[in-house]
């Protein structure tokens, strides 16, 4: 298992459009993947589960990857994040 | 008179159009082939599936690519596979589809509602749009057919959801009136996308109007005045016509530099009290903040927010920023703001007791913890600190002194900020501007609070009536108080800027063009309006009206010349 800490930099938060790309892009790896936050723990592949979790802007969250994948997984996760979702 | 929350800005006068939504009926039956109701709700996803993009692509070409997106976002919930698994597991359990798709989106629904966050609990009205949407689908029935608008329709609802306000032909909606929903919602966002006048969260709304009825909404202050006199049509009639105009033209100077009319840089910034209102900052198209007001963070509770709270609230506001200046002031408490649980000692002069630096400098643990949390935010942004109340050079470089020792403590502690992070003083009693020159040599930056500054000039309590004849910006001894400061930090080259209302002043913008003010601060609403104020003078224009004026010796005389010079108000 993998376990990052990362700070969310992108204005509106994990809201609607970034937790939608963040679930889908996560929903193509193999891995179970997490996001911790203020004692919350949500799969990362469910844009609905993510949006339970209130996760603003300059919110830090921890990832949690773990399976076959999880090393990809987090280098996207970490890329997604850290990108501000800029572009996408 | 019934009053709502102005959502989006402007008059609307209409006719109104009532819209109720149907909610979906069906009857909750059990299943034995659940293949075949799996079969129904796949057809029901994939008939929603090409609705939605079909809205979402009229929305688009209407109102924009942001605003499409809420539409948009409902597809990627439904693309959920928590969502669908869900449904589908109830389903397999014998439940029908309608049923299904009911309970598993009101689970979200109250997961949503219960949240302390506005964003999260809008999703909740997503949810309720989608589950409401996919039911119709399920049971084969037409979703939104509104029939055609005529021009001037003012639309009444209980509530907007997304796919209603996409469906609707909105070149011929004057505005909309809902009983719930706020700044923030759905309908706000399009409404204010699309220019029309909104006012929502209006209880009592739906009881009051019927259709057919005359209306005039005021999105600006919540308003809404139903079948109004022909007196108060005429008046509201011209007023429309004058914001309309008014609009037009602050368009031009939204997302522009600003700029005099000979082409010199200055620039717009904003006034805020908590890192929420960075939204503000980015909506009114301000260059930056400021001055961010910290006290308000420690006002309305029991104990001082600590250092992580504060530094997460910075931090906030620092990356919603972007890079734009963030002028963080430490807190300004005593005077007239008393906070409880502070101890703040009983004086008989607040105003001129132990307030703002004097107070943290009593307690210095205060402001070490204040100074730390801003410190390491300003390794996330551009950010400034701001010292309030100085009247005494040792004042400064107490602040200065332990900015540098909490520097080191967080080197030691691998703890990331900006080592070049800018100190600047508030200029606003009648000493700090008699020294202005020595403390420019010392601060990084000056920043003029003309509120306090014409209170402490005057020697006028800002709140007294009985001196209120003292209480202005106009008077002589303020504005050679404002043009001597604003020399100083111009001949020691360090910047200035004004934070004080006297900033949005528009009769005042020559003036303040002519002393050298290169930055000023005002409320997120003013932005558009300064710039466009600053864009009318060119230097010499602005030097010819204040060489005038700096001669004038009454405030009454001053407002006078620059209320026939300018053309504008207050």
């Amino acid at each position: 298992m993998v376990r990052q800490k990362l700070l969310v930099i992108n204005p509106e938060g994990l809201h609607l459009r970034p937790a939608g790309i963040f679930a889908q892009e996560m929903d193509r790896f193999e891995c179970e993947i997490f996001i911790q936050h203020q004692g919350s723990k949500v799969n990362a592949k469910s844009l609905l589960s993510i949006l339970t979790a209130c996760i603003k802007c300059g919110s830090e969250i921890n990832i949690e990857c773990d399976g076959i994948d999880e090393l990809d997984a987090m280098n996207r996760a970490i890329e997604l994040i850290n990108s501000g979702f800029e572009g996408l | 008179m019934i009053k709502g929350t102005g959502a989006s800005g402007g008059i609307g006068i209409g006719t109104v159009k009532v819209i109720k939504v149907q909610k979906p009926v069906f009857e909750r039956r059990r299943i034995r082939e659940p293949e075949k109701e799996l079969d129904k709700l796949k057809k029901a996803i994939s008939g929603f599936t090409a609705e939605t993009e079909k809205l979402a692509a009229k929305v688009e070409k209407e109102a924009g690519k942001k605003e499409a997106e809420i539409l948009r976002g409902h597809l990627l919930i439904l693309r959920d596979p928590v969502l669908t698994a869900e449904i589908e597991k109830l389903i397999r359990g014998g439940e029908c589809a309608e049923a299904a798709v009911e309970q598993i989106c009101n689970m979200f629904i109250s997961v949503f509602s219960a949240r302390d966050d506005e964003l999260t609990k809008q999703r909740a009205a997503d949810m309720e749009d989608l589950k409401s949407r996919l039911i119709h689908h399920l049971l084969g029935l037409d979703v939104i057919k509104l029939s055609p608008l005529p021009p001037g329709t003012v639309i009444c609802a209980r509530e907007l959801t997304p796919s209603m306000t996409a469906g609707m032909d909105k070149k011929n909606v004057a505005g909309f009136i809902t009983e719930k929903g706020g700044e923030t919602s759905h309908c706000a966002i399009i409404a204010r996308a699309l220019e029309i006048p909104a006012v929502l969260g209006a209880e009592g709304i739906m009881s009051a109007v019927k259709d057919g009825q005359r209306v005039i909404l005021n999105g600006d202050s919540g308003e809404v005045i139903l079948s109004p006199k022909a007196e108060t049509l005429r008046r509201y009639v011209l007023e429309k016509e004058n914001y309309d105009q008014r609009k037009e033209l602050l368009k031009n100077y939204r997302g522009k530099e600003t700029l005099t009319a000979d082409g010199d840089r200055l620039s717009v910034l904003c006034n805020i009290g908590n890192s929420d209102d960075a939204d503000k900052v980015i909506a009114g198209d301000g260059e930056g903040i400021g001055l961010f007001r910290t006290e308000f963070m420690f006002m309305d509770r029991d104990t001082a927010p600590d250092e992580q709270e504060q530094f997460e609230v910075y931090r906030e506001a620092a990356l919603k920023m972007a890079g734009k200046p963030v002028v963080i002031r430490t807190l300004d408490i005593g005077g007239d703001k008393d906070v409880s649980y502070l101890e703040i000692n009983e004086e008989e002069n607040p105003f001129l007791g132990q307030r703002a630096i004097r107070y943290c400098m009593a307690h210095p643990d205060i402001l070490h913890q204040q100074l730390r949390a801003i410190l390491r935010a300003s390794a996330y942004g551009n950010i400034k600190i701001l010292i309030p109340m100085i009247a005494d050079m040792t004042e400064l470089r107490f602040v200065k002194k332990m900015t540098e020792k909490i520097k080191k403590e967080l080197s030691e502690d691998d703890i990331p900020f900006d080592e070049h992070i800018k100190t600047g003083v508030m200029i606003e009693t009648p000493s700090a501007c008699m020294i202005a020159d020595l403390l420019a040599d010392e601060a990084d930056f000056f920043s003029i609070g003309t509120n306090d500054l014409i209170q402490y000039m005057m020697a006028a309590d800002r709140g007294n009536s009985d001196v209120s004849y003292l209480y202005s910006v106009f008077k002589p001894s303020v504005l050679r108080a404002i043009q001597h400061t604003i020399q100083c930090a111009v001949d020691k080259g360090i910047t200035v800027e004004m934070c004080g209302e006297a900033a949005a002043n528009k009769l005042i913008t020559p003036l303040l063009i002519s002393f050298g003010l290169e930055k000023f601060s005002v409320s997120p609403s003013s932005v558009l309006n300064i710039r466009k104020e600053i864009s009318r003078y060119t230097k010499p224009e602005a030097d010819k009206i204040t060489a005038r004026v700096m001669k004038m010796s009454t405030a009454e005389e001053i407002k006078k010349y620059l209320t026939r010079k300018t053309g504008t108000k207050e």
